[in-house]
């Protein structure tokens, strides 16, 4: 029995982790731009929704709306005027870019919302679904539901609507899609403007499962990084897979050898795939490599 | 070749007119007024400067007849151990200034007083709880914060006389040095009461879920659980273990509690939950300075607007110490004579009963228990001054 309840909180956490993936291999998978601020972006949505919850007692599951356009808003900008100068150079300097942003907007949150852990604990917090032995935690089951929701609704927006087609067409070839009239940079700020409205989703889905500072966001960005690789680049269901992959690891690895050897043992799973499948599990050449 | 023999001496004047006044005793302290440490430092200068205020409105330090008035020379080492050592070298060397005044911080609290061990000077601090400071052998080094090892085992006592009994422990730590060592104390101390440990197992650092330790403790069903991580573990375990539905008698943590946010981060689910406190501002003791650890408290709030924590008010007993011993030796000079002073230092101040062993670290001092009773810390061991009684066994989760 105990072997279920492990699996169940392997992939209710995975889940949360699969949310945090999606975007940033999105981003990743379509304009190569591995976007460091993520976790940073993520923390921006959650606090957003920390102060909505302490001033106007704004339920978390609410604002998730709030911090999805604030955080695509913000997204948008950021490439439309800052990324995009700098996309067609060398990987390095995306590198450099975002990993200053990082800087930024960490230094910016310590300075302004202060380093102290903040959580969000609304009056239901704690209740759970009890099945005999087996214990699922409603909130848990409320975040794995809604990603798995995201994780269906953003598949179904690159399949079937034309800016999703055309943020497909952009990430397999850019040329053939500027010769039929879509402009890669307006695709390339909707991309990393998706990415941040998931990272924010994600943010304010954290500040209900765990403490947050900014001091966390480097963790965040490195689950983030972890499942793109796990899963494959741009996909979203090899984010989905990914993250869960990566939830019910980590919590057989802590119940089998040790709690504190899973995150050694996410990062040799990680290696491993890297030297095995660098596409990633549900990588496949269709979609982003790792372009140079 | 004149006038610059003139300006010479003006400036050897200078230099030294501070402090060689004859009416006045002279403290420095080589603090972190900048940088990552920024907070504490500043917390554990407050404490000094409310201490000399206080002491200089009374007369000054009283030695052998005659009072002198205080002042204290500071410098920032902007966060950085070695340059805190650079400056107490400074402090010693070219200030000629004996009586150090410690720093916040293990770290700078390791490098500053081996230069205060080397010179001949002596430090008193309350700002740094190691072990390791104590295990090398130094003769000019007075600490008041309890050590690592000891910071559960005040909460031990006290759960052991309640009923009914625990007799079951499950312990969890961070894998880093200062979470670890509170656990081996808890360990220790656990074993000492006659407790059986149930679980004893360490997660990584900065974890966000703990669901699969959370399932193990529920499986073995322990009496108490002690935690001993950082504020944001803390709040997955307790978070967790509501989830989980797993009702120890008693619930503890080593940092968590103590602090303003944990209340507002876990708002109702806080509620009986205990803490180990170095202070807090309810304690009833008596103090030969401030009067009572209450007006203290009142001081600190006139003078600052704020309610001191325990890193000012360590802060603040540390000078007081160093101001008794330095009486009871009658000297500000002999500094063998001011240790032996220190040795044998018993008396009440507001952090507690203090006293020495020969190590310097401080003994029977112990870690007052707060809990979270209705959303506020309350102090609850030692009974001698406790505000109110703990809650126990700790209601089921709602």
């Amino acid at each position: 029995m105990i072997i279920l309840q492990i699996l169940i909180n392997g992939l209710l956490l995975g889940a949360f982790y699969a949310l945090i993936g999606i975007g940033f291999s999105l981003v990743w998978g379509v304009t190569n731009i591995i976007n460091l601020s993520h976790g940073a972006i993520a923390l921006l949505g959650a606090y957003l929704t920390f102060f909505l919850f302490q001033t106007f007692r704004l339920d978390p599951f609410l604002s998730i709306p709030v911090s999805f356009i604030a955080m695509f808003s913000f997204g948008y900008l950021l490439q439309r005027y800052l990324m995009n100068f700098v996309v067609k150079a060398q990987i390095f300097m995306l590198l450099i870019l975002t990993f200053g942003l990082e800087i930024f907007l960490v230094n910016f949150m310590t300075t302004f919302f202060s380093a102290d852990f903040r959580s969000v604990t609304p009056s239901y917090a704690g209740n759970s679904l009890v099945l005999g032995s087996i214990v699922i935690p409603y909130i848990r089951l409320a975040v794995f539901s809604i990603c798995v929701i995201i994780a269906v609704a953003m598949a179904l927006f690159l399949d079937k609507t034309w800016p999703g087609k055309a943020i497909k067409a952009t990430s397999l070839d850019i040329e053939a899609s500027m010769m039929s009239g879509i402009n890669p940079a307006k695709i390339y700020a909707l991309t990393f403007a998706l990415g941040s409205g998931l990272a924010g989703v994600s943010g304010t889905l954290l500040t209900l499962t765990q403490a947050f500072s900014p001091s966390i966001a480097g963790g965040l960005t490195l689950r983030a990084f972890i499942v793109s690789i796990l899963g494959g680049l741009g996909r979203i269901e090899g984010a989905l897979i990914g993250g869960l992959l990566l939830g019910v690891l980590e919590t057989f690895s802590s119940y089998l050898i040790g709690e504190s050897y899973k995150n050694a043992i996410a990062f040799g799973l990680m290696v491993l795939v890297l030297i095995v499948k660098p596409s990633g599990l549900m990588g496949r050449k269709y979609y982003a490599e790792v372009k140079h | 070749m004149k006038r610059v023999a003139i300006i010479l001496t003006a400036l050897v004047f200078l230099a030294f007119q501070g402090i060689s006044h004859a009416d006045e005793i002279w403290f420095g302290a080589a603090l972190s007024l900048t940088g990552k440490l920024a907070k504490e430092g500043n917390l554990v200068k407050n404490g000094y400067e409310l201490w000399k205020e206080t002491v200089n409105k009374k007369g000054g330090i009283k030695i052998g007849g005659k009072n002198y008035k205080v002042s204290v020379r500071y410098y920032d080492d902007e966060s950085d151990p070695n340059r805190g050592a650079k400056l107490v070298e400074k402090l010693i060397t070219e200030d000629k200034i004996k009586l150090i005044l410690g720093p916040y911080g293990s770290e700078s609290v390791f490098a500053t007083s081996a230069i205060t061990e080397k010179y001949g000077a002596i430090m008193v601090q309350g700002g740094a709880a190691a072990d390791k400071l104590y295990t090398r052998g130094f003769k000019n080094l007075f600490g008041i914060y309890t050590v690592a090892t000891e910071y559960m085992d005040d909460t031990l006592e006290m759960l052991k006389d309640k009923s009914p009994k625990p007799e079951t422990v499950a312990i969890v730590y961070s894998n880093d040095l200062f979470s670890a060592q509170v656990a081996q104390g808890a360990k220790a101390s656990a074993e000492k009461y006659g407790y059986k440990i149930v679980f004893y197992q360490d997660y990584p650092k900065g974890t966000q879920d703990l669901s699969t330790v959370i399932v193990n403790i529920k499986g073995k069903n322990p009496d108490i659980i002690l935690g001993c991580g950082h504020f944001q573990d803390t709040v997955i375990i307790v978070k967790q273990l509501k989830d989980y539905k797993v009702n120890p008698r008693a619930l503890a943590f080593s940092v968590g509690p103590t602090l303003s946010d944990f209340v507002e981060s876990l708002k109702g689910d806080s509620e009986n939950v205990m803490g180990s406190a170095q202070w807090t501002s309810t304690l009833k003791y008596k103090d030969p300075v401030f009067g009572s650890n209450q007006e203290f408290v009142k001081a600190y709030k006139a003078k600052y607007n704020e309610d001191p924590n325990y890193h000012s008010a360590g802060g603040a007993s540390a000078a007081v110490i160093f101001q008794k011993a330095i009486e009871k030796a009658g000297t500000k000079d002999d500094i063998s004579k001011i240790r032996e002073a220190l040795s044998g230092f018993n008396e009440e101040i507001i952090y507690g009963k203090i006293k020495f062993d020969k190590t310097g670290k401080v003994i029977g001092k112990g870690m007052p228990v707060i809990q979270i009773q209705k959303g506020a810390q309350r102090t609850v061991f030692p009974e001698g001054v406790a505000e109110s009684k703990a809650v126990y066994p700790k209601p089921q989760w709602k």
